[in-house]
């Protein structure tokens, strides 16, 4: 099978490249396995991969143009030629390897934990089984960047805007019947940028490997904030 | 009040004139197909209507608020130097205003001749 990998090394090459590799398919094998034997062929190609059955959340490239797990990824599912290339509008550290510090920064703004004001209980904070349904298709995410990289409002606004990782993660919490700070959360959303970046462009469905819904959640926050506004 | 541009406000008026439009859209439609004004006159009888002047007001000022929200996002999303931006802002915003003073004019002018 004919993969074309994007390959740049910013100590030596002045602009990236496309090459070639030619890899055997054998039984099962994920787009992970093919690029674990281009490494084989080729060891200066460096990519990210941890766990190999897409819970990590390491190893998210573009491929073909879509955004995808090579862990979770049957290449006998792919179309030949296959194009493999880093993570869309994230500087490139070396080949597939990508600087997701402005992803890490718009998840850690939403405060990504519970705020619980009152004393904490002796034991667990208990909650009902129907308030604990809603943090289903939330507390899922794997944190891989398939979503927000996919993002047009995420490639202009990277810096302002959280993106749909970080905003699903933003419901995550404002769902949770243990949190205490949903108008503090909610305020820290408002203005242009944050959250009112996203068009409904859903992407982020689109190409989500958990097959998680980001626009849904930021529907949810957008209709609770009118919801504490009148 | 915070010092940044509106989003829930924004967001929020862009959704109810949407409304708005679609629902005066269909009616207009409507009226249109089935009891079109057949003369000059007859439209300035119809458009001098309080109830379609008010209704046809409504309707040009919900398509400022709806189209002025969305260039402001299409600015916002593509022009990032700040004087441009404003620029563009700037001419949008008095070009919306002109529109909305001129169309009001000309339903204003058909109740006063009718």
């Amino acid at each position: 099978m004919k993969f074309f990998v994007y390959r740049y090394n910013p100590d030596v090459d002045t602009a990236p490249h496309m090459q070639e590799y030619d890899v055997e398919v054998t039984r099962g094998m994920m787009l992970r396995d093919a690029l674990m034997e281009i490494k084989r062929q080729d060891e200066a190609f460096a990519f990210r991969h941890s766990c190999g059955e897409g819970v990590c959340g390491s190893d998210a490239v573009n491929v073909n143009g879509s955004n995808l797990l090579g862990c979770t990824t049957p290449v006998s599912e792919l179309k030949e030629p296959v194009n493999v290339r880093p993570l869309p509008g994230r500087p490139v550290i070396r080949d597939l390897v990508v600087d997701m510090s402005q992803f890490y920064q718009q998840y850690r703004a939403v405060k990504p934990y519970l705020i619980h004001k009152d004393p904490l209980p002796e034991q667990e904070i208990l909650q009902s089984p129907e308030d604990r349904d809603k943090l289903d298709g939330l507390y899922e995410c794997i944190m891989c960047g398939c979503c927000s990289t996919a993002c047009p409002s995420f490639w202009w606004n990277p810096d302002k805007f959280h993106g749909p990782q970080a905003l699903l993660q933003a419901w995550r919490f404002l769902a949770d019947s243990r949190d205490q700070a949903t108008e503090e959360r909610l305020d820290a959303l408002e203005g242009p940028y944050k959250l009112y970046r996203c068009h409904s462009i859903m992407n982020c469905v689109e190409y989500c490997p958990k097959s998680l819904n980001p626009t849904k959640a930021i529907g949810k926050i957008k209709e609770l904030m009118l919801k504490h506004s009148i | 009040m915070s010092r940044q541009a509106s989003g829930l406000r924004a967001w929020a008026l862009q959704r109810i004139s949407a409304v708005y439009l679609g629902l005066y859209l269909i009616y207009m439609l409507g009226h249109l197909s089935f009891n079109a004004p057949e003369t000059y006159e007859a439209w300035r009888a119809y458009v001098a209507d309080p109830g379609v002047t008010i209704g046809m007001l409504l309707f040009v000022t919900a398509l400022l608020i709806h189209a002025w929200v969305g260039i402001r996002d299409v600015l916002i999303d593509y022009i990032h130097p700040i004087m441009a931006r404003v620029g563009l802002l700037s001419l949008f915003a008095i070009g919306f205003i002109a529109c909305g003073l001129w169309f009001a004019k000309v339903v204003f002018l058909a109740s006063v001749a009718a």
